[in-house]
């Protein structure tokens, strides 16, 4: 037992102080936080600068109707978000056709005499049809803004000409919304939105991920330095390969612990600013219990492959098929999230390498019954006895073999090696 | 002392190990001899422990080897390496924890062994940062910090200046009469000749040839002379009394028949040649590991 907190000692301590340790643990926030935050950002920082709009009618019917409706629309200080330009009369000038009106538009923009212009075609008709022509990708906020605008005062020109009540209108266009409610037993209601149940268990799904996947190939770029020059020998003859394998899967979870705790920490103070919801911490208690099951049956799994590799380019394929495996639930977790009381996700959280991210799912999405709970707990915890039986087993064969990588009967030879 | 009895380890297409015996007394050192593929490191994993062997046993005064008895094997691979980015320190206190050594003891060991090695001032520094034969003294510390009963050194000298090995030696030595049991195993059969008091010499894991070095010198057999002389000594191998020579211009080594007695060989050649030494030289060991791998190679 001592030698195995020696070991795990040694591989948390000489871990954390590595350069790529400590940039992972600060940059994987940033990385999360940043596409979190960034939309946001984006939208708020919106050049606020009134835009010059053009409009082109050649019924002349909606230009005023759009000016007063628009007028509502405010920057801050009260300056006007659009300035509306007739460009009807001015091309009808020219008194052409309609593929000049169209041109000699196009040029206003092009000469910055308007930032964009709206382009009314069959005015007044019912095939009425809109183009928004700008020399730069369509802002979609003005886009809607615009829309909404001209649907209104199309439909009030249709009542009025109709001789319906125009406060009629206003009763049609209010749609009611479906509030969706998530409901448990101790009767506290809560507002449930995709988003945040998406968001909460997929922040835990992708961290596993990252860990495994960063963790994995420290694990296995390690073993193969001990094992290139020969310190496993050493170590193998101070203490036994299953203490030194659990000693080292010891030292990584808890590595990983720290690295969440310090994560947990900057989240809670985010949630403190109001930008992530505090819904993602409801779980928290059992989401860590499911996560670090999850990690410690995972690194159980790839320090016994782990051990096999012997050059560098091996340890690399490695890596790709750990993501594969990892890539497995995220596969599952969107038809859970749809669908979460069905089948087969009731199956996949009884198959250790699911078992997990799903949990991690459904205990966000729909209250678990207790006893799934503990099933599935304590399927996690037997397969993480098989899993490190298992691989002591490889690993005590695979440490000291050299040059080329088993083949899979071989692997099974050595498993039933005694 | 440690005991091997018929020793096998057998893969899947090939006998590493074949049947060996011996034993290592403690207060001598015991080399471990042989060509690469011999089947030393097989041997040495095994009575570290590392791996099982098909059949045969290893025991350490009269106990059969068991995990236990980890705490109490030294260990100096033959391909060296520590953890780069670690400091020496660090490193040094990681393994001698993994020996169960206490933590008060291993301070003051590290800091002898520091000072005895002269590499004190490197105690902070990151392995990486050390010259190649420094490292390897860190490696040679970590080896023996923990006192242990038994020390197994592969190749100890290689990658040491001459001075380095010196101070290598002293300290094996030192470990030898304080009645550690202590087994060698080199290439460098100038090394062994020096060292060693006991050999077994292995090719393709059987054993070739083992015992005492003076009685496998004496056992060797060979009739071997050595003559300086002035003139030519070109006619020396077609002598009926004579094997072969190896002619190093002013001197030869003569390899005589096994019946020929030198006293008589040196009257019947006096006339002959202006000699200037005559001497019975005995087989170097260098000599013996070539003759007896050869002939064991023929069989």
């Amino acid at each position: 037992m001592n030698k195995i907190i020696s070991v795990a000692k040694w591989e948390f301590l000489e871990k954390i102080k590595t350069r790529a340790f400590l940039i992972s643990m600060i940059v994987t926030p940033v990385i999360i936080i940043a596409f979190a935050i960034m939309p946001t950002l984006l939208e708020n920082h919106e050049t606020d600068v009134t835009k010059l709009v053009g409009v082109v009618d050649k019924s002349e019917t909606y230009f005023s109707g759009l000016q007063e409706k628009l007028k509502e629309e405010k920057l801050s200080g009260d300056l006007p978000r659009y300035v509306l330009v007739n460009l009807t009369p001015d091309s009808q000038a020219t008194n052409n056709g309609n593929e000049d009106i169209v041109k000699y538009s196009d040029n206003k923009v092009f000469n910055d005499k308007v930032n964009s212009y709206l382009l009314i075609k069959n005015g007044g008709t019912d095939s009425v049809r809109l183009q928004w022509r700008s020399n730069s990708t369509a802002n979609y906020k003005d886009i809607r803004n615009f829309e909404q605008a001209f649907n209104e005062v199309r439909i009030d020109l249709k009542f009025k000409k109709k001789g319906i009540d125009t406060s009629l209108k206003k009763y049609l266009s209010s749609q009611i919304a479906i509030q969706p409610i998530k409901i448990n037993k101790e009767g506290e209601d809560k507002e449930s939105d995709f988003l945040t149940v998406f968001f909460s268990s997929f922040v835990f799904i992708i961290l596993l991920m990252i860990m495994i996947m960063s963790s994995g190939g420290m694990l296995v770029r390690s073993l193969l330095e001990e094992k290139s020059n020969r310190l496993i020998e050493i170590l193998v003859s101070s203490c036994t390969p299953t203490q030194l394998l659990t000693g080292k899967i010891l030292g990584l979870s808890m590595l990983n612990l720290f690295q969440i705790v310090i994560w947990t920490v900057i989240g809670i103070a985010l949630t403190g600013a109001a930008t992530i919801s505090p819904e993602i911490f409801e779980n928290i208690g059992l989401d860590l219990v499911y996560f670090v099951l999850g990690f410690i049956f995972y690194t159980g799994i790839f320090v016994g492959l782990g051990a096999t590799a012997t050059t560098e380019q091996e340890a690399q394929q490695f890596n790709s098929y750990i993501s594969m495996i990892l890539i497995l639930p995220i596969v599952f977790a969107i038809s859970t999230i749809q669908n979460p009381n069905s089948e087969i996700v009731h199956i996949l959280s009884y198959f250790p390498l699911t078992t997990p991210s799903i949990m991690l799912l459904r205990l966000n999405i729909s209250p678990v019954p207790l006893a799934d709970i503990l099933t599935t707990i304590l399927i996690l915890i037997i397969s993480i006895f098989i899993s490190i039986y298992l691989s002591s087993k490889i690993f005590k064969i695979g440490i000291l073999s050299y040059g080329k990588r088993p083949t899979l009967r071989e692997l099974i030879n050595w498993i039933k090696e005694k | 002392m440690l005991s091997v009895k018929n020793l096998t380890k057998e893969y899947k297409n090939v006998t590493a190990v074949n049947d060996i015996s011996f034993n290592v007394e403690p207060g001598k050192i015991f080399g471990l001899l042989g060509p690469n593929g011999a089947g030393k490191t097989t041997t040495i994993r095994i009575a570290l422990n590392i791996i099982r062997p098909t059949s045969g046993s290893v025991s350490f005064e009269g106990k059969p080897i068991t995990n236990e008895f980890s705490n109490d094997i030294g260990y100096l691979p033959e391909e060296r390496g520590l953890y780069k980015k670690s400091k020496v320190i660090d490193v040094i206190n990681y393994f001698a924890s993994l020996k169960n050594l206490d933590k008060n003891r291993t301070a003051d060991r590290a800091k002898y062994w520091l000072n005895k090695l002269g590499i004190e001032n490197y105690r902070v520094n990151k392995i990486e940062e050390l010259s190649k034969g420094n490292q390897q003294k860190v490696q040679f510390i970590t080896a023996i910090i923990h006192d242990p009963k038994l020390l197994i050194l592969d190749e100890p000298f290689s990658g040491f200046d001459p001075i380095n090995q010196q101070l290598i030696r002293e300290t094996i030595l030192s470990f030898v009469n304080s009645g550690k049991v202590v087994i060698l195993s080199t290439h460098q059969m100038e090394t062994a000749e020096k060292l060693c008091s006991d050999i077994l010499l292995l090719n393709k894991g059987k054993e070739v040839c083992k015992g005492s070095l003076s009685e496998i010198k004496r056992d060797f057999g060979t009739n071997n002379v050595k003559i300086e002389f002035e003139g030519n000594a070109s006619f020396l191998i077609s002598l009926p009394e004579v094997n072969s020579v190896d002619l190093y211009g002013i001197y030869a080594e003569v390899h005589l028949r096994r019946d020929v007695k030198p006293a008589e060989f040196l009257r019947n050649i006096s006339d002959k040649l202006l000699i200037n030494q005559f001497s019975v030289i005995e087989p170097t060991l260098n000599k013996i590991f070539i003759d007896a791998i050869n002939s064991s190679n023929k069989k």
